[in-house]
């Protein structure tokens, strides 16, 4: 790929905390403006836009609490870590024609790996703090999680297939004529199964779930539980910016600049997550990963048959 | 890029060492998927990016469910009270340093072919052609054994519960001697009672 341009280290860095930032905070703005038309509530923009900071201002001045011998590096580092994933997911996906913060030829590996270290962080979010509902949320979380994983590797690879690479940027070139979400009709919505687990939003918040009390962030306050939304919603931006790459053909269509396209896409796919949020019951977890083992990871495995025969 | 693979290099022997410090089966799976994502990177260096980001996600989904396995077939429910971690310490600190120091010896005293890797090589291509090709037969057999193993291992654990074997109805014992009220007869099933159903069932 000659035609790459790849942003220097600095501008990369920029760009992706920038992106994040702007991306997170059109995340609880398209929230909050879905769970108003939800409830029934007058929509307004202002109200919506506002919104954030009123709950940053909110949350901010709570008073911080700790747990009893929590473990406290895990604990302050799990957000950290967490949203440190979401920017590495987001570098090596494409912004732009040719645009990518990290060009490397293994970029769906990356994200591969982005993904299944979030479970990690997620996890450790709920058990560092040393509290029996934090940690329950945690295990669950990785039974289900566990569960979904699959279903990411082989829609990932089945994108990689007509694109014969690796990189993401190489899977965007290849949707040039027809977008993978057409030629692979199961791969997007098994790849939003994966987004919303990752992000623990709508049907999969197993872990952070109000029917726990909160789950893995039971026992957060303050500054703690900022940083936390914070993260999930960088999180969903990153990978509603790999769905919109992967499967709705990234920077490619007509008359608007390609990275108008993009935010496009991925602006929907953000919407029809978040939508499902709203509209959507949790599931019960052991019904989840029963659905995932014996449906879903089926579905996985034709969408791949699915791509290996257009590719033959 | 030498100061990259010293920092990495370090972590890793570091985490690698801690794993068998630390008192918790969590902390122990995690530090050492901290050793592993230290090798990915020292991979990543050596210009194996699939070995090295593939061994990011590999390993880290390995140590989750292995974390996941220990917590579940051991007395440690959270994973988080303290825990004894190790068994035959100093036969296998003695054999941990014996095996690293010929290893370290073969590093240093071993003659390794100078053969640097065009960073635009088809490493990964080449790989895939390996792994789909030559050696198809050695990998999967060995990845249909692991499968195997994983579940006969299982299959053979489980057998025993905590209140008995699993084919004899492995129940808690009762609150009393001789009585026949248990535990989990107070988690009073709101719809159907279909809790009650396991005791007349055995």
């Amino acid at each position: 790929m000659s035609d790459v341009v790849s942003l220097s280290p600095m501008l990369g860095v920029a760009v992706i905390g920038g992106t994040l930032a702007i991306g997170a905070y059109g995340v609880v703005v398209i929230d909050r403006l879905l769970y108003a038309a939800v409830a029934g509530w007058p929509l307004s923009l202002a109200w919506a836009a506002a919104q954030p900071a009123r709950e940053v201002a909110t949350v901010i001045r709570r008073q911080p609490v700790t747990t009893e011998a929590p473990d406290m590096i895990l604990w302050v580092l799990a957000p950290a870590a967490y949203a440190g994933l979401a920017a590495t997911a987001l570098s090596v996906v494409p912004l732009g024609p040719g645009v990518v913060v990290a060009d490397v030829r293994t970029g769906i590996v990356v994200f591969g790996a982005a993904e299944a270290l979030a479970i990690v962080a997620i996890f450790l979010h709920g058990w560092a703090p040393n509290s029996p509902l934090p940690m329950i949320a945690g295990y669950r979380f990785v039974g289900v999680a566990l569960s979904y994983e699959l279903l990411s590797m082989f829609v990932l690879i089945a994108a990689a297939l007509p694109a014969e690479s690796l990189s993401i940027g190489a899977i965007v070139e290849s949707q040039q004529g027809l977008w993978n979400v057409v030629r692979q009709p199961l791969g997007l919505p098994l790849f939003l199964v994966v987004t919303a687990g990752v992000t623990f939003t709508g049907p999969l918040d197993i872990v952070d779930a109000n029917d726990i009390a909160g789950g893995g962030a039971a026992e957060d306050s303050g500054m703690a539980h900022l940083a936390w939304a914070a993260a999930r919603a960088a999180m969903l931006v990153a990978f509603a910016a790999a769905a919109a790459a992967v499967f709705l053909g990234g920077w490619i269509g007509p008359v608007l600049p390609g990275a108008m396209w993009m935010a496009l896409k991925t602006l929907a796919v953000v919407v029809t997550v978040l939508a499902g949020r709203h509209l959507l019951a949790r599931v019960r977890p052991e019904r989840f990963v029963r659905l995932a083992w014996t449906v879903l990871l089926p579905l996985a495995f034709l969408d791949l048959a699915i791509a290996g025969a257009g590719s033959l | 890029m030498t100061l990259a693979f010293v920092v990495f290099a370090a972590a890793a022997v570091w985490t690698g060492y801690r794993v068998f410090r630390t008192d918790s089966m969590v902390r122990a799976s995690f530090l050492l998927l901290a050793s592993f994502l230290n090798v990915g990177a020292i991979l990543v260096l050596m210009l194996a990016e699939y070995l090295g980001t593939a061994l990011l996600f590999m390993m880290t989904v390995e140590m989750v469910v292995m974390a996941l396995f220990m917590v579940m077939f051991m007395m440690n429910p959270a994973g988080l009270n303290p825990m004894e971690m190790v068994h035959q310490p100093r036969f296998a600190a003695a054999a941990g340093i014996g095996s690293a120091a010929a290893l370290a010896a073969v590093a240093l005293f071993g003659r390794f072919p100078a053969n640097p890797v065009d960073p635009n090589a088809a490493t990964i291509r080449a790989l895939g052609s390996e792994l789909l090709g030559g050696s198809m037969l050695v990998f999967e057999s060995a990845g249909v054994t692991l499968l195997a193993t994983m579940v006969c291992a299982v299959v053979l654990s489980s057998h025993r519960g905590r209140f008995g074997d699993g084919d004899e109805g492995s129940v808690a014992p009762p609150l009393e001697p001789g009585g026949d009220h248990r535990p989990e007869d107070d988690l009073v099933d709101d719809a159907d009672g279909g809790h009650h159903m396991h005791h007349g069932g055995h």
